[in-house]
């Protein structure tokens, strides 16, 4: 039962820093693979901005607006409510909305690669995703901290878990599927290896 | 300059035993290195290309990598089965479109046999997202008047000779290929002949080396035995086992496919924390590089050897014309009584080894190249990699170019060595 009262302190503390940082653009921390220039700065026309993965939490969304009044503290070990709020929890994230002030526009962001798609000509498909091995810790990432990016044309060389900079117009994945409203979705024209920042 | 090169090469073509030897040696190290390098390009090729389409793989739990390698390359066995429940329970996801589970652990004649679904011929792809393609007759119907039936991978249907309409019996366990110990050591499923139905066309992947056949017609076979044995006494006719429950209870993994790829982490999450049993999901993309990762170390020590053999036959080089000066000393002499400046004769050593390395290492890529195309279809048939006879990569560009540059650095050194030589010591008679 600690195990489940853990998560759910995580997930809410999780939760606490999302909107916290939510205004885009002015993020709270540095986020684990910051741009040089933090987030929002204006670009050059022409270029694509840098973002940071803050910047793709919509503003006003409040994955804690369900749980509203409640005290979490009177909870006792092994109260049921605090799994149904767990899963609970876990649906706002998998149904993390996007970012509308972000879609369309042309960005450039740093992550991590976890390959869906490899082909003779190269990587077609990955995930791009905020910190690294986003696909075995628990929880997994909000949906709206996960890109789909599909590099045009494939990359070459580039393995699980690399640390990449991608740059293309951000585009949301299809409506009617799983991830609620929708995902991020980026056709990449260019897949750059990450390096670290001088400091 | 030209009149220079001609000098170069008329004054090879003297010593042209010699030269021939280190033109081959040079051959043989550029062809070891860059034939290692279609080997290293296209096996890691046939890896990902094995699966594509396919984005988790659930089994019982174990290494992805282990798991990866019974699923899809049926290299080793599974370490336990699954439950068809869980694989329900997965299908049910609201994020999974479809799953396709896998029943491994039978054999015919070394081939592994996989007993799955209809699904499988539907959404099972390789390579770049092409779909299994039917070279002859169709899929296995998956109903009970077609529960003997099977479908022949490329590879299995060419090497024994099998045409649609064999019959063919299953093995129980497996058994390695070529391995036909006759009827004392083989547990055969001879009671239930199959129907050959269908032929795959060839993909290069391990589906060439499979054999197809229903989940249901692996319990049929199986009805029998209990305890890993033919139960004594006990005997279900072809006919009967029709009539007994054929629902699969147990499978060994499941192939699943998801609406939107980005949920891939939250099925595999639900996957690892599905209460009813152990299970593992790994996304294959993940587990191939982990493999590769495994598999890499051997890999760069092989490339590594074949650099060590490409310095040792430059080395050979440098030591033929370092032994070749002596004899030429009165050779370089007269050219520098004829006019010719050191510098000319640094120039003619070093031209002499450029086009003796230039030689050998077009000569060595280009039976690299006969190689690959002689040994293809071998290697192909053998380990199931497909060698591809296609433009060089640029890794083998860049192989080409190092031999080549080494080759006229290491011409430098003779080149320098007649450079020091004076005059008057090539002149001046020795006893």
């Amino acid at each position: 039962m600690t195990r489940v009262f853990l998560s759910l302190a995580v997930l809410l503390g999780l939760a606490g820093t999302a909107t916290a940082q939510a205004p885009a653009g002015v993020p709270a921390m540095k986020p684990p693979l910051a741009a040089p220039g933090a987030a929002g700065v204006a670009a050059k026309p022409g270029e694509p901005r840098t973002i940071t993965w803050e910047a793709l939490v919509p503003a006003d969304w409040d994955p804690f607006k369900d749980f509203k009044g409640i005290d979490f503290q009177m909870l006792d070990d092994g109260d049921p409510r605090a799994n149904e709020w767990l899963k609970k929890m876990r649906q706002a994230w998998d149904d993390a909305p996007v970012n509308p002030a972000l879609v369309g526009q042309v960005v450039r962001i740093p992550g991590f690669v976890v390959p869906l798609e490899d082909s003779k000509e190269g990587l077609k498909e990955f995930l791009l995703v905020p910190y690294f091995g986003a696909c075995i810790h628990s929880p997994p990432p909000p949906a709206n901290q996960i890109i789909h990016v599909l590099p045009n044309p494939p990359v070459k060389g580039v393995r699980s878990m690399d640390t990449v900079w991608i740059s293309g117009k951000l585009t949301t994945g299809k409506t009617d599927t799983y991830m609620g409203a929708s995902s991020y979705r980026i056709e990449a024209t260019q897949v750059a290896p990450y390096k670290e920042p001088a400091r | 300059m030209t009149a220079l090169l001609q000098i170069a090469a008329r004054s090879a073509w003297n010593r042209r035993g010699t030269l021939a030897l280190v033109v081959l040696s040079i051959a043989l190290a550029t062809a070891l290195l860059i034939g290692l390098e279609r080997l290293r390009n296209d096996i890691r090729g046939s890896f990902t290309q094995s699966v594509s389409g396919t984005d988790l793989i659930v089994g019982a739990r174990t290494g992805p990598v282990q798991l990866m390698l019974y699923a899809v390359f049926r290299v080793g066995g599974a370490t336990n089965n699954i439950s068809m429940d869980g694989v329900r329970a997965v299908a049910a996801h609201r994020a999974v479109a479809w799953t396709v589970p896998i029943a491994l652990g039978d054999s015919h004649r070394g081939h592994p046999v996989l007993g799955t679904t209809a699904g499988y011929f539907e959404h099972f792809a390789y390579g770049d997202r092409q779909p299994l393609v039917l070279a002859q007759g169709r899929a296995f119907s998956g109903t009970l008047d077609g529960l003997y039936e099977a479908v022949l991978g490329a590879e299995v249907a060419q090497r024994l000779g099998y045409r649609l309409g064999q019959r063919i019996t299953l093995t129980h366990g497996l058994r390695a290929a070529g391995g036909d110990a006759g009827g004392e050591l083989a547990a055969e499923h001879a009671d239930k002949p199959f129907t050959v139905v269908g032929v795959l066309a060839r993909t290069g992947t391990p589906v060439d080396r499979t054999v197809h056949v229903s989940l249901q017609a692996i319990e049929a076979i199986h009805l029998d035995w209990a305890g890993g044995a033919p139960l004594p006494g006990v005997s279900i006719a072809a006919e009967h086992a029709r009539k007994f429950s054929l629902e699969p209870r147990q499978v060994t993994a499941a192939l699943v496919g998801l609406k939107n790829r980005v949920a891939v982490f939250n099925v595999q999450r639900f996957v690892a924390e599905y209460e009813a049993e152990p299970l593992l999901a790994v996304l294959p993309g993940v587990a191939l590089d982990e493999l590769w990762a495994a598999v890499g170390l051997g890999e760069r020590a092989l490339l590594a050897m074949s650099g060590l053999v490409a310095l040792v036959s430059l080395a050979s080089l440098v030591a033929v014309v370092l032994a070749g000066l002596n004899e030429r000393r009165r050779e370089l002499a007269v050219l520098r009584a004829v006019g010719a400046g050191p510098r000319h004769v640094l120039a003619l050593l070093a031209a002499e080894g450029a086009l003796v390395t230039l030689s050998g290492a077009m000569l060595g890529a280009a039976a690299a190249a006969g190689a690959v195309l002689a040994a293809g279809p071998w290697v192909q048939q053998r380990f199931g990699i497909t060698l591809q006879a296609t433009a060089p990569t640029v890794e083998q560009w860049a192989l080409f170019g190092a031999v080549l540059l080494a080759g006229m650095l290491a011409s430098l050194v003779p080149g320098w060595r007649a450079y020091r030589l004076s005059l008057a010591d090539g002149l001046t008679p020795r006893t």
